[in-house]
């Protein structure tokens, strides 16, 4: 489009934006073991003047999610509940629930709902869920998955943690862990959990919720909320069971996107079914605000150029979530792109 | 001419409330909601919503908040940033709001029309030059015309001159353009201008005010067979008839010899003014018939070879529906070809009250205080609001914003009619009020 009518304004990527969801409807993915308290969470969430105009979509089998107490009116498939809100109870198909309610909100038939929480199932490993809005087209122009939330109880999350390789992989995928029921454990335990949950994923935050109380811009933002316990930082490489690692690759100069591009074609086309989530935000070389880059397994979003930095860091950082592709493998494939091309690639870890 | 243009002056520069034509309701209305009224929750289609905006200051204007479509930024001498508003009717002409601060929005200044059978409506600043347009409700009436102000000290707005447009067939200014300093381009009657059918009055004039003590008609064009005299038949008329008539008279410093004028009726021309004193026809482009006409404004996006064309919504009830921005393929300016339309909700939410469909856009103003965009069309709908859309792909604009409030209090349509837009370079969205809503002052977040 920008051959046929160029703009000066916009981006190699088109428009810049303010964030990376841009205009789409924010999604945030609650997921958690069996009795984590995900449901005590979103009830105190959806109480909250933050909550309002919240969609509620459980993505699981045959439970009632939400308490009666809640609810207000209903039909067949979506449940109005108080604040605005409205709940879908979906059994089966995620795509159709999420492409009914947008279309029926457009026809006016819904609220005007101004996001959306899907709360999975305990047993579920989020990754599908995931792969389904980078593989939807139609879901992908309208939704942006802002925040993967994890519950783990302080009572029982290491030992469903030792035992479950979902309960693992939720923890791994989030970008925010909520430690539930820490009142209710021992101080030694929490301390434990918290201690394995660092190992597993180190780059999330972690806060605690007693009854489901928790900051609600956790659910919300993409940011960390002020006085959210702080990130504990990149590591080069976290240790996981199941092969599965993470690491975060970084660069100090401008990429040029060519090589960037096609080093992580060529990691898709080789290696894409093991790529479970690869985030990123890039310093790319002619491009005035950072670039987004988000790919989930084959799938890669399309990229997005910000209006502008949120700090003064200008270092591109690489997020690699991973079954059995180590950081060696991307970092020497990244050199290579970059030895071939002549241009530079991400290479570093920090 | 003499005498109306003391009469202007003196009675627009005061600031005391007015003689005549009071507004009762108004000021109950701001008594009774305060000074901010709340934005409420989503509650479903054609109800108040705020979507990818931020609403960060609402001010009723003391009360007068029936707004017309004149903004412009000022910053004054002093520093402060001034937006200068232009009522919808009587008894107010102007108010000045410093937004220096966004988030505190204050009235400096509100001045009184010298009658209540005139409406200011459209005003425009450069530098601290105000130009005001003046049309009166019926033709024949006084004063009518284009008033220009020093306005060097907001408080106290200085008449420098007046441009009297008044006569026999006119009904004056309705819009005016005024970006360069030098001249202001508008829509108008004359006093020597008599149209071939009374609906017909308004036509392009462009008046050199190098000297503004001294404004002078230095060129003009008229629709063909919209005065009596032509050599072309009149054009049909529309079901609606709104007139073959001028309204926004946009001229960009890239193309500074175009001027993209809006024809209500007529839809809307390019015109060649390199000679200013002889504007000639390049192209026209109208959607009416089979749509209801009232073309309003034309908004060229130099480096995309687009152009934007609005309608508006007259018609209470969306019983003109639809009413919409329209985005051009205008590479070939001789050869204009719709591509696309902002996409709106179904009407049915809204046709219960008041009026609902397209008027007022963003026009990249070129003037330092006026934001450019060539990606994002930000548009007032009336009851539909304010809404943003991403034409990147022009060929599928998409809605990205929404900020349609509650109706204000002692709204006489009982919703909220939204009626005009600007966006300063900070990227602070003002958008106004037709009836008695004032002044919302919003942040873009897509």
């Amino acid at each position: 489009m920008l051959d046929l009518f160029p703009s000066r304004e916009a981006g190699r990527f088109g428009r810049r934006l303010k964030r990376a969801r841009g205009a789409k409807i924010p999604v945030s993915v609650l997921t958690g073991f069996l009795g984590a308290g995900k449901t005590t969470l979103l009830r105190r969430f959806l109480a909250k003047p933050e909550g309002e105009g919240t969609a509620v979509v459980i993505n699981e089998f045959g439970s009632v999610g939400i308490d009666d107490a809640l609810m207000r009116a209903s039909s067949d498939d979506v449940t109005l509940l108080g604040n605005g809100c409205l709940c879908c109870n979906t059994r089966s198909d995620l795509q159709n629930a999420l492409r009914n309610l947008v279309a029926e909100r457009a026809q006016g038939r819904l609220p005007q709902f101004r996001r959306i929480v899907i709360e999975t199932s305990g047993l579920a490993d989020p990754g599908p869920i995931l792969q389904t809005f980078a593989t939807d087209r139609a879901l992908g122009s309208e939704f942006h998955v802002e925040v993967v939330l994890a519950v783990v109880d302080a009572v029982g999350g290491l030992d469903t943690l030792a035992w479950s390789a979902e309960a693992r992989k939720q923890v791994i995928l989030a970008d925010r862990l909520v430690v539930t029921k820490s009142d209710l454990a021992e101080p030694q335990a929490v301390e434990q959990l918290a201690r394995r949950l660092r190992a597993l994923n180190p780059r999330a935050a972690v806060h605690s919720a007693v009854d489901g109380d928790l900051d609600p811009r956790f659910m919300l933002e993409s940011d960390a909320p002020p006085g959210a316990a702080a990130r504990t930082g990149f590591v080069a490489e976290a240790e996981h069971s199941d092969g599965i690692l993470s690491f975060v690759l970084t660069e100090d100069a401008p990429l040029p996107w060519d090589a960037f591009a096609r080093a992580m074609e060529t990691l898709i086309a080789l290696r894409g079914g093991d790529l479970l989530r690869v985030k990123g935000l890039l310093n790319v070389a002619g491009c005035r605000g950072p670039v987004v880059v988000h790919a989930v397994q084959h799938l890669a979003h399309p990229p997005v150029e910000l209006a502008a930095w949120p700090d003064r860091n200008r270092t591109s950082r690489l997020v690699f979530i991973t079954r059995g592709i180590t950081e060696r493998h991307v970092r020497d494939l990244f050199a290579s792109v970059r030895a071939l091309t002549g241009g530079s690639a991400v290479t570093q870890s920090s | 001419m003499k005498a109306g243009r003391k009469k202007v002056a003196k009675k627009a520069a005061r600031t005391k409330k007015p003689a005549k034509a009071p507004a009762p309701k108004r000021r109950a209305a701001a008594k009774a909601a305060g000074k901010r009224a709340p934005v409420q929750s989503p509650l479903g289609n054609g109800g108040p919503i705020t979507w990818n905006f931020k609403l960060i200051a609402h001010h009723l204007l003391d009360g007068f908040g029936g707004m017309g479509e004149g903004m412009s930024i000022q910053i004054a001498p002093d520093g402060r940033r001034i937006l200068w508003l232009a009522h919808e009717s009587a008894p107010k002409n102007f108010t000045a709001v410093d937004v220096s601060d966004p988030r505190k929005p204050k009235v400096v200044v509100q001045t009184d029309l010298p009658q209540a059978h005139m409406r200011s409506n459209s005003l425009e600043t450069c530098g601290n030059i105000m130009a005001v347009a003046y049309q009166t409700q019926k033709k024949g009436l006084t004063p009518a015309g284009m008033e220009l102000f020093d306005i060097s000290v907001p408080e106290k707005p200085r008449s420098i001159s007046f441009f009297d447009c008044a006569g026999a067939t006119s009904r004056g200014v309705h819009q005016l353009w005024f970006c360069d300093g030098e001249y202001v381009h508008c829509a108008s009657g004359a006093p020597d201008f008599t149209p071939t059918h009374p609906n017909d009055d308004q036509f392009y004039r462009c008046i050199d005010v190098r000297n503004p003590s001294k404004p002078v008609e230095i060129g003009r064009w008229w629709m063909p067979g919209t005065r009596q005299g032509d050599n072309v038949r009149p054009p049909p008329r529309h079901p609606l008839d709104k007139g073959h008539r001028a309204h926004n008279t946009n001229v960009y410093p890239q193309r500074g010899d175009r001027c993209y004028l809006a024809y209500i009726d007529g839809g809307m021309f390019i015109l060649d003014i390199s000679d200013k004193a002889n504007p000639k026809r390049i192209s026209q482009w109208t959607n009416s018939p089979p749509y209801t006409g009232f073309t309003h404004t034309v908004v060229p996006l130099f480096d995309r070879g687009l152009m934007l064309v609005t309608d508006e919504s007259t018609e209470n009830n969306a019983k003109d529906w639809p009413k919409l921005i329209w985005v051009l393929d205008a590479r070939e300016e001789s050869n204009l070809v719709p591509i696309a339309t902002c996409p709106l909700p179904d009407h049915k939410a809204f046709a219960a009250k008041g009026r609902f469909g397209a008027h007022n856009i963003h026009e990249n103003v070129p003037l330092p205080t006026a934001w450019q965009s060539d990606q994002i069309v930000l548009g007032t709908f009336f009851n539909g609001g304010l809404r943003a859309y991403d034409i990147s792909n022009p060929y599928q604009p998409q809605q990205v914003g929404v900020f349609v409030p509650p109706a204000p209090p002692m709204a006489p349509t009982g919703t909220i009619q939204l009626n005009d837009v600007f966006v300063d370079e900070r990227e602070i969205v003002y958008t106004v009020d037709r009836h008695v809503g004032g002044l919302y002052i919003l942040e873009m977040d897509f």
